[in-house]
C-alpha cells in the first residue's frame, strides 16, 4: 500500500424531484490506495449506491447531478473528462458490479453475448476468442457448463448464478479499481469465499483496490482493510476493521454490530421462551428533510441537548479513526461509556420525530 | 407443533437448455431431482445449499408456480391417508414400469416388436398416472382440479427474494395487498379497506402507506409489504425465498423478528430459503441440506450446527464468514469444478469433491437415511467426528 489511487473529496449527489430534493450523498471523503480493499456499510438508502455510481458518472441524471465535490484517478478529475473518454474509464480502470442483476443485466441478449461484447470493446477480441474467453470467466467464478450457460438468458438463471455473471464481467478487464455493490447477497457461502478469493488473485496480480459495499459484516471483517460507516448521505465513522469491530464509536456502528445474529443463536432462549434480536430503532430520516444537527438524533440512545443544534464534525479520535459525534468532540476515548449502557426505546421528541418523517421516500 | 402440515414426494423439476454455443441441441437440466421433505404445522424448516442447487425452484413448485415433472405434494396428508396409500400403490407400479421401459430401451435399440411392447407400456403408465391423479385430487397439490387449487391456493404463498422487483411497480400498495382477498372474494369494498389496515398494523407499516407506490419505499418497508401481501388470505404455509438477503442487518433483524412474531401470532409455517446461515439457524426448527437438486442432510437446527455430519454440509459450515476480524477461519475448500446439473456425476452427486468418496460413491446415489442420532443423511461413508 503506498499511492492515492481513487480519492472522493466532498462529494454531493443529488436528486431533483417535483417541489424537493433528495440529498443522496452529501459531503463524502475517502480515500482509497493501491491495493487496498476498502469496505462500505450503512443502512439501506444512507447513499452507498449513489457514491458509486457518482464515480462511475452514471448517477441517473436527470433527476441526479453531482452538485459539489471531486473525484480523482491517479490525481485526474473523472468529472471533468468528456462522455467517450469516462467510457474509457469505465471499461479499463475502473469497473463495477451492481446491485441488481436483472436490471444491469439486459433480458434480450444471452449472457454470452453480453460478456463478449465488453471483451471484444475492451480488449480487442474477435469474436470466436470472446466466447471462449466469456466461457472461461464463467467457470472461473465456478459456473458449471459454461458451454451452455452462454446460451442463456438472464431470467433462465438463479439469483446466484446472475450474480456471479455480473462478477465475471467486472473482473474480465483487470481493473484498476473495482467497485464492488453488494457482490455476494445472492450467493451461498461456498461460493462467496470462492468470489473472494478470485477477488484476492486479482489483487495481488494487478494491484487492484476495491471499494466493498455490503450489509454483510462477515464479509467486512474478513475481506477488508478500513470501513467507512455511511448515516444519511454522510460519513459517520471511518477506521481500520480491526476498530470498527472492536472499538466502534459512533452510536450507529454500535448498534449496526449489535443487530447481527451469530451462528449458533437461535430464535429459542434455553428455557424455551423467544429471543428477538436487537434493531435499532426508528427509520432513516426522510432524506428530503434538511436536518439540522446530527443525523442520528432521531434514533440514538445517547443524544444530547446539542446534538439538535448543529452537524458534528468527522473527526479524529486517534491515528486513522475518525467519527462524527458529539461524544468524542473534546476527549479521545479507548471504548465509549455508554456501550454498558442499555439500550432503551426511542424518547418522545423522537418519536414527535419519527411521525414527521413518516415513512421514507 | 404435531400435526403434518405438507408432505412432498420424489419432486423433480427439469428444464431443458441449449447444447453448448454453437450447437441447436437440447439438453436437460435437473433443477430439482427427487426431494421428499415432511412439514409439521407451526414450524420452520430452513432450506440451505450451494446457488443453483434448486432451492427456489422447490418453492415455487409447492405453490405450482411451476408445473413440476414427478413427484407428489400431499397437504393435510393426515387427513387423507387412504387417498394417499391408494395414489402410492399407483406410482409404485408405475415406476415399476417405467425402470421396464428404461432397461428394454438399453438393451435394444430397435426392433419393431419390442417398440411394440414399449408402446402398450406406455400406455399402461399413462393410465396409472390417471388413476394416479383422480385418486389424489384432494390432498395432492399437483393432483388437484381447479377448485380444490383454488382453495390450497389461499393456504400457501410465497414472499419472494426480490424487494424490488416482486411488486408491481404501477399499483397500490392497498392494491398489491388487496389483491388476493379481492380475487378469492374474501373481503370486498370497507371490509377489504379495514383488512388491508389491519394487515398495515401488523407488519408495522403506517396506514398512510396504502395509497402509496412501491418505490416509495426502502427495501425493508418493501419487504413488509410483500409479507402483507403473503398474509392476506391468511395462509398457513410461507415460503420464505432469501426474505432478508437484500436487506441491511438492522432491517434483517426487523423483518426476522417480525416473522417470528406472526408466526406465533397466527400458526404459521415456514419454508424459509436462505444462505445466511446464521439467520437460517436463527429462525429454524429443522434444517435441510440440498446439493445438485437432492436433500443430503435433515436435522434440527441446533444439531446441524453443531455437528453436521455429510461431508457438504461440513465443508459448508466451515466456509461461514464471521464478523470478527480476527476469526482464524478453517474453511475447508471445495475441491473440483462445480458438478453440473445437466450431466451430474454418477453415483453420489458430490463424490468428484468429496474427501471421504470411497468406490461405491461412484457408482451407488445414496439414499437418505436416519444415524444413530437422528440425523438424517444421505451418504455412503460419513465421516466419524
Ligand atoms: N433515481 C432516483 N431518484 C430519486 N431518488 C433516488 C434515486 N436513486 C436513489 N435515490 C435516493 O437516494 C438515496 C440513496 O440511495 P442509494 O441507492 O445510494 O442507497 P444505498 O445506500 O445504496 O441503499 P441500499 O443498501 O438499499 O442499496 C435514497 O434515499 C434513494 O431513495
Ligand atoms: N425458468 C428456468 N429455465 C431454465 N432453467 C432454470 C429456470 N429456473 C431455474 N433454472 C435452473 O434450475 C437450477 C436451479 O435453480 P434455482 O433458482 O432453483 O436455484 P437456487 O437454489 O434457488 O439458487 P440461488 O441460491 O442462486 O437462488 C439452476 O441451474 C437454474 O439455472
Ligand atoms: S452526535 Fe448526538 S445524536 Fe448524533 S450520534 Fe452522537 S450522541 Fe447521537
Ligand atoms: S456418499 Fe461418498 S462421495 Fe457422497 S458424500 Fe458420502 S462419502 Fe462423499
Ligand atoms: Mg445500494
Ligand atoms: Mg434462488
Amino acid at each position: 500500500m503506498s499511492n492515492v489511487l481513487l480519492e472522493i473529496q466532498n462529494l454531493r449527489t443529488y436528486f431533483h424531484m417535483h417541489g424537493y430534493t433528495v440529498r443522496a450523498v452529501d459531503g463524502v471523503d475517502l480515500q482509497v490506495m493501491e491495493g487496498e480493499n476498502v469496505g462500505i456499510v450503512g443502512e439501506s438508502g444512507c447513499g452507498k449506491s449513489q457514491t458509486a455510481m457518482s464515480i462511475m458518472r452514471l448517477v441517473p441524471d436527470p433527476p441526479g447531478e453531482i452538485i459539489d465535490g471531486d473525484i480523482l484517478l491517479r490525481g485526474k478529475s473523472l468529472l471533468k473528462l468528456k462522455e467517450e473518454e469516462m467510457r474509457k474509464v469505465r471499461g479499463n480502470d475502473i469497473s463495477m458490479i451492481f446491485q441488481e442483476p436483472m436490471t444491469s443485466l439486459n433480458p434480450v441478449f444471452t449472457v454470452g453475448y453480453q460478456i463478449s461484447e465488453g471483451l471484444m470493446l475492451h480488449r480487442d477480441m474477435s469474436k470466436n476468442e470472446a466466447i471462449k474467453e466469456s466461457i472461461r470467466l464463467l467457470k472461473m467464478v465456478g459456473i458449471s457448463d459454461p458451454e451452455e450457460r452462454v446460451k442463456e438468458y438472464p431470467f433462465q438463471l438463479s439469483g446466484g448464478l446472475r450474480q456471479r455473471v455480473m462478477i465475471a464481467m467486472a473482473m474480465a478487464c483487470e481493473p484498476a479499481v473495482m467497485i464492488a455493490d453488494e457482490p455476494t447477497t445472492a450467493l451461498d457461502v461456498s461460493i462467496q469465499a470462492q468470489i473472494l478469493r478470485l477477488m484476492r488473485d486479482l489483487q495481488q496480480k494487478k494491484n487492484t483496490a476495491t471499494m466493498f459495499i455490503t450489509h454483510d459484516l462477515a464479509v467486512i471483517a474478513s475481506f477488508t482493510q478500513r470501513v467507512m460507516v455511511m448515516y444519511a448521505g454522510v460519513v459517520v465513522e471511518m477506521a481500520s476493521v480491526n476498530d470498527i469491530f472492536k472499538k466502534p464509536l459512533h452510536p450507529y456502528t454500535h448498534g449496526l454490530l449489535t443487530s447481527i445474529p451469530v451462528l449458533g443463536d437461535s430464535k429459542y432462549r434455553d428455557d424455551g421462551s423467544r429471543r428477538l434480536l436487537y434493531t435499532i430503532p426508528g427509520t432513516l430520516p426522510d432524506p428530503k428533510r434538511i436536518i439540522k444537527g446530527c443525523r442520528f438524533t432521531s434514533r440514538c440512545p445517547k443524544v444530547m441537548k446539542k446534538c439538535y443544534e448543529a452537524e458534528p464534525e468527522l473527526v479524529f479520535t486517534e491515528k486513522d479513526h475518525k467519527v462524527r459525534c458529539y461524544l468524542y468532540s473534546d476527549t479521545v476515548r479507548e471504548t465509549p461509556a455508554y456501550l454498558d449502557v442499555p439500550v432503551r426505546g426511542l424518547s418522545k421528541k423522537q418519536k414527535k420525530q419519527a411521525k414527521k418523517d413518516k415513512i421514507r421516500g | 407443533m404435531g400435526n403434518q402440515l405438507l408432505a412432498v414426494r420424489n419432486l423433480k423439476k427439469y428444464f431443458p437448455v441449449k447444447a453448448g454455443p454453437f450447437s441447436g441441441k437440447s439438453l436437460i437440466l435437473k433443477a430439482v431431482d427427487g426431494v421428499n421433505m415432511d412439514i409439521m404445522k407451526g414450524e420452520t424448516i430452513g432450506l440451505v445449499g450451494e446457488s443453483g442447487c434448486g432451492k427456489t425452484t422447490v418453492g415455487r413448485c409447492m405453490l405450482r408456480l411451476y408445473e413440476p415433472d414427478e413427484g407428489r405434494i400431499f397437504i393435510d396428508p393426515e387427513k387423507h391417508t387412504k387417498a394417499i396409500n391408494i395414489v402410492e400403490e399407483f406410482d409404485a407400479k408405475r415406476f415399476a414400469l417405467e425402470d421396464k421401459i428404461h432397461s428394454i430401451e438399453r438393451e435394444i435399440a430397435g426392433p419393431k416388436v419390442l417398440r411394440k411392447e414399449i408402446r402398450s407400456l406406455l400406455k399402461q403408465v399413462h393410465e396409472l398416472k390417471l388413476k394416479a391423479r383422480q385418486a389424489g385430487r384432494r390432498t395432492d397439490i399437483l393432483s388437484m382440479g381447479r377448485d380444490d387449487m383454488s382453495k390450497a391456493r389461499k393456504r400457501l404463498q410465497m414472499v419472494f427474494q426480490d424487494p424490488w422487483a416482486s411488486l408491481n411497480p404501477m399499483m397500490l400498495v392497498k392494491d398489491i395487498i388487496g389483491e388476493g382477498p379481492k380475487e378469492f372474494g374474501t373481503h370486498k369494498g370497507a371490509a377489504l379497506d379495514k383488512w388491508v389496515n389491519e394487515l398495515l398494523d401488523k407488519v408495522g407499516l403506517p396506514r398512510a402507506a396504502s395509497n402509496r407506490y412501491p418505490h416509495e419505499f426502502s427495501g425493508g418497508q418493501r419487504q413488509r409489504i410483500g409479507i402483507a401481501r403473503a398474509l392476506s388470505l391468511t395462509p398457513s404455509i410461507i415460503v420464505c425465498d432469501e426474505p432478508v438477503s437484500a436487506l441491511d442487518v438492522s432491517i434483517q433483524a426487523q423483518v426476522i423478528n417480525l416473522l417470528i412474531e406472526l408466526q406465533d401470532d397466527l400458526d404459521l409455517t415456514y419454508i424459509f430459503i436462505a444462505h445466511d446461515l446464521s439467520v437460517v439457524q436463527y429462525v429454524s426448527d429443522r434444517i435441510s441440506v440440498m446439493y445438485l437438486g437432492k436433500m443430503v442432510e435433515n436435522a434440527n437446527a441446533k444439531q446441524l450446527y453443531k455437528n453436521p455430519r455429510h461431508p457438504y454440509t461440513i465443508s459448508l459450515m466451515s466456509s461461514v464468514p464471521v464478523a470478527d476480524p480476527e476469526h482464524k477461519s478453517e474453511e475447508i475448500i471445495l475441491e473440483g469444478d462445480v458438478p453440473s446439473p445437466v450431466s451430474p456425476p454418477p453415483g453420489c452427486t458430490f463424490h468428484p469433491r468429496c474427501r471421504y468418496a470411497i468406490d461405491i460413491c461412484r457408482k451407488e446415489i445414496p439414499v437418505l437415511e436416519k444415524d444413530k442420532d437422528g440425523h438424517v443423511i444421505a451418504c455412503h461413508n460419513p465421516p466419524n467426528d
